[in-house]
């Protein structure tokens, strides 16, 4: 019975550590009521056209969906980023080249199948958001340039090549003859729409990226690449020890990082947009789907199959907030506001949720030495290590 | 005569220009030094830059604008010193969130003053001083944020090298054990410190919307948070490197609004790029190892110079908590 009880404690801790975020995003929720009341609005009224807009309607479900599968794979690519014990703030500048690419992809081949070019444009969107996260990676790895800066740089210089590229050599033909010359794309042919799953907005994409999240899952635990990636993030020092190549693990990290950034962009691309458009910021176009990744990573306590439904939660508070303002006449910037406030709960449930967590950690430590035991194991006697 | 009065005018601007980013890298400097980092520079100059803003157009007075502002940075830079130090927390994340909130929050709060005109610091040349043939015109013909920024560019410096809470301050943040063991209180000292820095990361912000770049509009000063920790870096965490830093980088923006006039054809984005390009080459220059191996193909007496002008070191404790038990 003893042992039983020894098992039981643990795993009610753990339930608890789970549902901090929610405590805390129900806490964020009522204090952002009582600023709603100060306004003059009605809470409830305003709270009920939140969960209206976000899920009153099979396409209200669908519209959030929509709006969680970037968070999600941004938010995935965080996840192996962070475990292996690098920062990438990339997103942003990591889905637009991504979408980048998967759209000259489409623009380039207008005539050719949709089950062609759709996985290619995946690809493309995989591989230039890949090629967009190891450039720090590398730089990180081998140069020692901070990844913090240089990921935020590459989304500024992301930035600029799309206002470029939109406004000179990729602009809808139709734009240039007009006087407007808005600066986007031309729409990608019909038969390179993702698949719709149901008859709504819902498309292929939500589907993709619950798969990956899986893929994911099994990635980072069940593999030995994954495995490594991790150990270099847990303590880079015992993996060099045990014969892990640090720096390539850190470029790899980064570069996979970068790559579901990417694919965040081609499957808003192929599955939203279907062209491509800016304004000028990076927001114009990702709607901060890169920066608002990494918070749902984060608040999906960095495990990707938690990701999922941080990254619900927070396209439902995207969509839910278009509705709330039209119903309750707030300015749209509260909504923003009401995300920050969500994340700063979150965020600090987190740091409570830590320190609960610290004994259990100290337990743990057994479990760890046991896996640099493991470390030591899996290290090939010839790996070499710079 | 005429091409060289154009050319003062252009030097004293990017002096003018600069100023902001040489208080926020001054107040990011003291912050690292002590062994923490502040990420959340961008959007604390956000809010701090509307908050001075506005409340500088409510009270009618510049003085309140900038203590706002003083106040805002000094805020932020509290949860960041008491998340890590106190919650033991990553110092990242909570810079990384603390800058979405900023950013949000200016947005929101600075809605009803979104493009409209208000005060603004006026021109102050100091006498006699300004009559110096050219030095005069580029920095005492200027107003007193850009004294400001300079005088303080002075004292961080004084006060970091020749000092000794300096001496305190720079070892808290190399050797926390060791000056733990001599009796400093690190944590509350790296609370003082960080709470200083924001506080001037505040004023700095504040010294966009009311002298350099005038008014408020959302994402005023979006990206020179981020600017400013990069010069950081390549500053050497030394205010004095960190200055020229700023004046570098004004030159480079300045330089490619030439450039664009001069050459109309090549696209304006070419030319927006430029800085964020040049940051990431700057960093690669500073830390990276292969400079140390290209100075070592040097004659051995060019090294200690080339080392002291290409290289930096980070303080060895940043980024690290310190556990006083």
């Amino acid at each position: 019975v003893a042992a039983k009880i020894i098992h039981i404690k643990p795993l009610i801790s753990r339930i608890i550590a789970a549902l901090t975020p929610v405590l805390a995003t129900l806490a964020a929720f009522g204090i952002f009521a009582l600023i709603l009341m100060a306004m003059g609005a009605n809470p409830i009224e305003a709270y009920g056209a939140l969960v209206e807009g976000a899920m009153g309607s099979p396409n209200a479900i669908a519209d959030t969906l929509v709006k969680a599968t970037p968070l999600l794979l941004i938010g995935l690519g965080i996840c192996i980023a962070f475990r292996g014990g690098v920062t990438n703030i990339g997103g942003e500048g990591q889905l637009i080249v991504g979408a980048l690419a998967a759209t000259l992809l489409g623009l380039v081949f207008p005539e050719a199948p949709g089950y062609v070019i759709i996985p290619l444009a995946l690809l493309m969107g995989f591989l230039a958001g890949a090629v967009w996260g190891g450039i720090p990676g590398v730089l990180k790895a081998y140069f020692n340039v901070n990844e913090i800066l240089s990921t935020i740089m590459m989304n500024q210089i992301a930035v600029q090549g799309m206002n470029y590229l939109l406004r000179e050599p990729m602009i809808d033909p139709a734009q240039l003859e007009s006087a407007s010359r808005i600066p986007q794309t031309a729409r990608l042919a019909r038969a390179f729409d993702l698949p719709r799953l149901v008859p709504t907005r819902l498309h292929l994409g939500a589907l993709l990226a619950v798969i990956a999240a899986v893929l994911v899952f099994i990635f980072l635990w069940r593999t030995t690449i994954g495995y490594r990636i991790r150990a270099v993030g847990l303590n880079a020092d015992a993996a060099r020890y045990a014969g892990i190549n640090v720096k390539r693990y850190m470029v790899l990290s980064l570069l996979l990082s970068g790559a579901f950034g990417g694919l965040a962009g081609a499957v808003q691309v192929y599955g939203v947009t279907h062209r491509m458009f800016t304004d000028g910021s990076a927001a114009g176009f990702t709607g901060g789907a890169g920066f608002n990744g990494i918070v749902a990573a984060l608040f999906g306590q960095l495990h990707p199959i938690g990701t999922i439904p941080a990254a619900i939660l927070f396209g439902a508070l995207l969509v839910g907030a278009n509705k709330l303002q039209r119903v309750v006449q707030v300015p749209s910037a509260l909504v923003t506001a009401l995300n920050g406030l969500v994340v700063v709960f979150v965020v600090s449930s987190e740091i409570w949720r830590r320190r609960q967590a610290k004994q259990r950690q100290r337990a743990e430590a057994e479990d760890e030495s046991t896996m640099s035991k493991e470390i030591i194991g899996t290290a090939s006697p010839g790996g070499k290590e710079t | 005569m005429n091409d060289f009065d154009q050319l003062l005018k252009t030097l004293s601007s990017i002096v003018l220009q600069s100023s902001p980013l040489i208080i926020a890298v001054c107040g990011e400097t003291i912050t690292e030094r002590s062994g923490l980092i502040n990420l959340s520079l961008d959007g604390t100059m956000l809010l701090a830059a509307m908050t001075g803003f506005a409340v500088g157009l409510k009270t009618n007075s510049l003085i309140l604008g900038f203590l706002a502002a003083a106040l805002v940075g000094m805020l932020f830079a509290l949860v960041v010193a008491f998340g890590s130090i106190r919650l033991k927390q990553s110092q990242v994340a909570i810079g990384f969130v603390l800058t979405l909130l900023g950013d949000d929050l200016s947005a929101f709060l600075g809605q009803n003053f979104s493009r409209i005109p208000g005060p603004f610091v006026m021109k102050v040349g100091i006498p006699i001083l300004k009559d110096i043939p050219i030095l005069g015109s580029l920095f005492f013909d200027q107003d007193p944020v850009v004294y400001f920024a300079f005088l303080l560019v002075g004292l961080t410096w004084w006060f970091l090298f020749r000092t000794q809470p300096g001496l305190k301050l720079r070892g808290i943040g190399e050797r926390p054990e060791a000056a733990f063991a001599r009796g400093v209180k690190v944590n509350r000292m790296r609370y003082i410190y960080a709470v200083v820095g924001g506080g001037l990361v505040g004023i700095s912000g504040a010294a966009y919307s009311l002298n350099v770049k005038l008014g408020w509009s959302e994402g005023h000063t979006r990206g020179l948070g981020w600017i400013a920790l990069a010069i950081v870096i390549f500053g050497g965490w030394s205010p004095i490197r960190g200055a020229i830093g700023a004046l570098l980088f004004g030159a480079t923006k300045a330089l490619a609004t030439i450039l664009q006039r001069t050459f109309p054809q090549v696209s304006v984005v070419a030319f927006n790029a430029i800085p964020w390009i040049m940051m990431i080459a700057v960093l690669l220059v500073s830390t990276s190892e292969l400079t140390e191996r290209f100075i070592n193909l040097m004659p051995v007496s060019w090294r200690h110079p080339l080392r002291r002008f290409l290289r930096v070191t980070a303080p060895m404790a940043l980024g690290t908590p310190f556990r006083e038990d």
